[in-house]
């Protein structure tokens, strides 16, 4: 009885020793990626900031605007003047003119079974 | 002890009736009780170990110093954007190189090593940092990434990086005394950050990421453009100008030449970089009048049909004063307004009362502190009593001292219906504004002001300006003083302001441009405040206008729709 208790526990043990001496070594293997890992996000974030302050110093009008003034006569640039500005109500809108006696014909011809656009669409696709 | 106890023989022979115990249950009783003994050694030390085991589970293990540093230098600040969320200021990380004396194995080869690589650092001042038991000195703050990487080839042990966060400012000296400055360890020392570190990030509250500043980027980049545009132009000795938001009170732009990049905080301290829009109190000269006239005819003891004589100049005692443009005649407000005349102003102030005038100077907030967050700012001095004399040079802006942004405040609020707005750097709703709104005139004064405000523009000595910001309905008032130098006037340096207001059919921006020291710009233009001071205020609003959304009107009916009914 106190032998096979003993047995027992001695392979107990020796499953404890092997396990605890497992965990720590993955213990350690994952401490290791942490770092790495943290390590990583670190010059991420480096590489970030610094990448926010590039695009923030490219579009800057303090950086646009000699770049503008270099290139205005290349592209024909020019200030707009406050007599260009207008507003959407000042554009007239497009006159009425409909062709009635065109219109008449071709609902005519429909109604007579011819439809003319139909035709030429088809002739388009033979060709 | 195979003998038993002599004292229990002893006993036995006094009392025969109890049991002796044999030799073998007492070597059993021995065994128990030792291995109870045993028992509880062993019980005891796995108490302990457990105990041990449970503190080291609870207890956080302490930090390596190098990661105490870390902690403590990379307090990041929060970004500050403008209105649009476009970066005014932000943080970059950069490698900063420590050593652990301790660490090193080596000296002698690091100090030539590090020496090759980073020669700014001398190989004494390397052999005294790294000689020693110190757990942590600097060697060099903020270097670039290629640096890191060609130390981190040297792979010398107990030298190494830390990421610190750096101030930088993408634009340059744009916005640079609204944004003010941070020390090498990342704490504001001027301007808008200096303030957050008072206000924001020495408090319990949780840091934010970012701060939104009040500010427009293009409007501040379009103000700081003309303005040194105008230094050239009319080689004055600085140039200053404050754009604000009449219905909230918000600053859309301010800028003060000559300024400094707050990349390089050191440039800051070079003499007469002061903020003039905050920390610089000037005579702004005839822009004053404009206060006058407001509180005059807000009054009631004006009219603006009111006619004063102007004929002659005003004396006091052994002075007399007379106007620059003089036209000796009765002159009616509206009048003397468009031809700034101090003669017609003294008349007008004096018909309001001087007492009245020094009361309503307080209303307008010019003898309290600037309520701006920025910590540079300076009071204006004003006396709490006006002699006749003092009234009568204060009521056309002369013997007066205020900065411009009180002016620019005053402006917006002599447009905007009278309601007076603390000027603020931070973003404020138009349902804010109506909280803290003060009525310091009325709104038919206001609309009178306006009136003024746009005749001068097209008929008085604001045509430079009116001319140039066509279509933007622009109105202001030039004011032209002459600089005190020991002591007296001196006539042939001149200290320009602009104060300015548009759209003023719906009043929305006010603006205030100071030019100090202006020369003509060619031998038929001239020198005051109107040629200067006047037409870069044009160009600003030329410029800004579009951005903030105002559309151009160049109907002349609005123009008629601005004069009061009894005028027409």
């Amino acid at each position: 009885m106190i032998r096979t208790l003993n047995v027992i526990l001695f392979f107990t043990s020796v499953l404890a020793l092997a396990g605890v001496y497992v965990l720590k070594y993955q213990t350690e293997t994952i401490a290791d990626e942490k770092v790495a890992i943290q390590r990583d996000i670190a010059q991420q974030n480096t590489n970030l900031s610094v990448l926010r302050a590039d695009w923030a110093y490219l579009s800057q009008p303090s950086h646009i605007e000699p770049i503008v003034i270099r290139h205005e006569d290349s592209l024909e640039l020019k200030v707009i003047s406050a007599k260009q500005y207008g507003s959407i109500t000042d554009i007239p809108m497009r006159p009425q003119q409909v062709n009635d006696e065109a219109l008449t014909r071709l609902l005519e011809a429909l109604d007579a079974g011819v439809d003319p656009i139909g035709d030429k669409l088809n002739e388009l696709i033979v060709q | 002890m195979s003998v038993a106890d002599p004292t229990m023989t002893d006993l036995s022979g006094a009392h025969p009736e109890i049991a002796l115990e044999g030799g073998r249950k007492a070597r059993k009783n021995l065994t128990r009780s030792r291995i109870w003994f045993s028992v509880g050694v062993l019980v005891l030390v796995f108490a302990v170990i457990c105990g041990r085991l449970i503190q080291l589970g609870i207890e956080r293990p302490a930090d390596p110093e190098y990661l105490r540093a870390n902690s403590e230098l990379t307090l990041a600040r929060p970004a500050l954007v403008d209105r649009n969320g476009e970066p005014l200021a932000l943080d970059i990380e950069a490698p900063s190189l420590y050593a652990e004396p301790k660490n090193i194995i080596d000296i002698d080869e690091a100090v030539e090593k590090l020496h090759s690589v980073l020669p700014q650092l001398s190989t004494d001042f390397l052999r005294q940092r790294l000689d020693g038991d110190e757990g942590f000195v600097w060697l060099e703050r903020e270097l670039s990434p290629a640096m890191q990487e060609k130390v981190l080839q040297l792979g010398l042990p107990g030298v190494d990086f830390v990421n610190e966060t750096k101030r930088y400012y993408p634009g340059g000296s744009d916005a640079s005394h609204l944004l003010g400055t941070v020390n090498i360890d990342n704490q504001g020392i001027s301007g808008i950050e200096r303030y957050l570190d008072r206000k924001v990030l020495n408090t319990d509250a949780e840091r934010p990421d970012q701060v939104q500043l009040s500010i427009d980027l293009r409007v501040q980049h379009a103000l700081h453009a003309e303005l040194e545009d105008s230094m050239t132009r009319y080689q004055a000795i600085a140039a200053a100008g404050v754009l604000i938001n009449v219905k909230t009170g918000e600053v859309m732009g301010l800028v003060s030449l000559p300024d400094f990049d707050p990349n390089e905080p050191a440039t800051a301290l070079e003499e007469g970089r002061i903020n003039r829009i905050t920390a610089g109190t000037f005579e702004l000269g005839s822009t004053f009048k404009t206060v006058t006239f407001a509180g005059a005819l807000d009054s009631g003891a004006v009219h603006i049909t009111d006619r004063f004589d102007a004929t002659h100049g005003v004396r006091f005692g052994r002075f007399v004063i007379d106007d620059f443009h003089g036209q000796h005649r009765v002159l009616s407000v509206p009048e003397i307004f468009k031809y700034s005349s101090n003669v017609g102003t003294i008349h007008l102030m004096q018909a309001w009362g001087k007492d009245n005038y020094r009361a309503f100077l307080h209303r307008m907030g010019f003898d309290e502190p600037l309520p701006i967050e920025l910590p540079e700012t300076k009071r204006s001095t004003i006396p709490s009593d006006f002699s006749e004399i003092v009234a009568a040079t204060a009521s056309f802006g002369h013997g007066i001292s205020v900065t411009p942004l009180h002016m620019a405040s005053a402006i917006a609020a002599f447009v905007n219906d009278g309601v007076y707005l603390p000027a603020t750097l931070f973003p404020r709703s138009t349902e804010e504004a109506a909280e803290i709104g003060r009525h310091v005139i009325s709104p038919e004064a206001s609309a009178l002001v306006r009136y003024l405000l746009r005749l001068n523009a097209m008929e008085g000595t604001a045509t430079h300006m009116n001319r140039i910001a066509d279509g933007y309905l622009p109105g202001g008032k030039t004011g032209t003083a002459e600089k005190v130098e020991n002591g007296r006037y001196v006539s042939n340096k001149n200290f320009n302001a602009f104060a300015a207001a548009f759209p003023l059919d719906n009043p929305q921006y006010a603006l205030v441009v100071v030019i100090d020291e202006p020369k003509r710009e060619n031998p038929q233009s001239g020198d005051t405040a109107g040629w200067n001071a006047g037409e870069v205020a044009g160009r600003i609003i030329k410029r800004v206008a579009p951005m903030l959304g105002i559309a151009p009107e160049f109907d002349e009916s609005v123009d008629q729709s601005l004069v009061p009914a009894v005028l027409r």
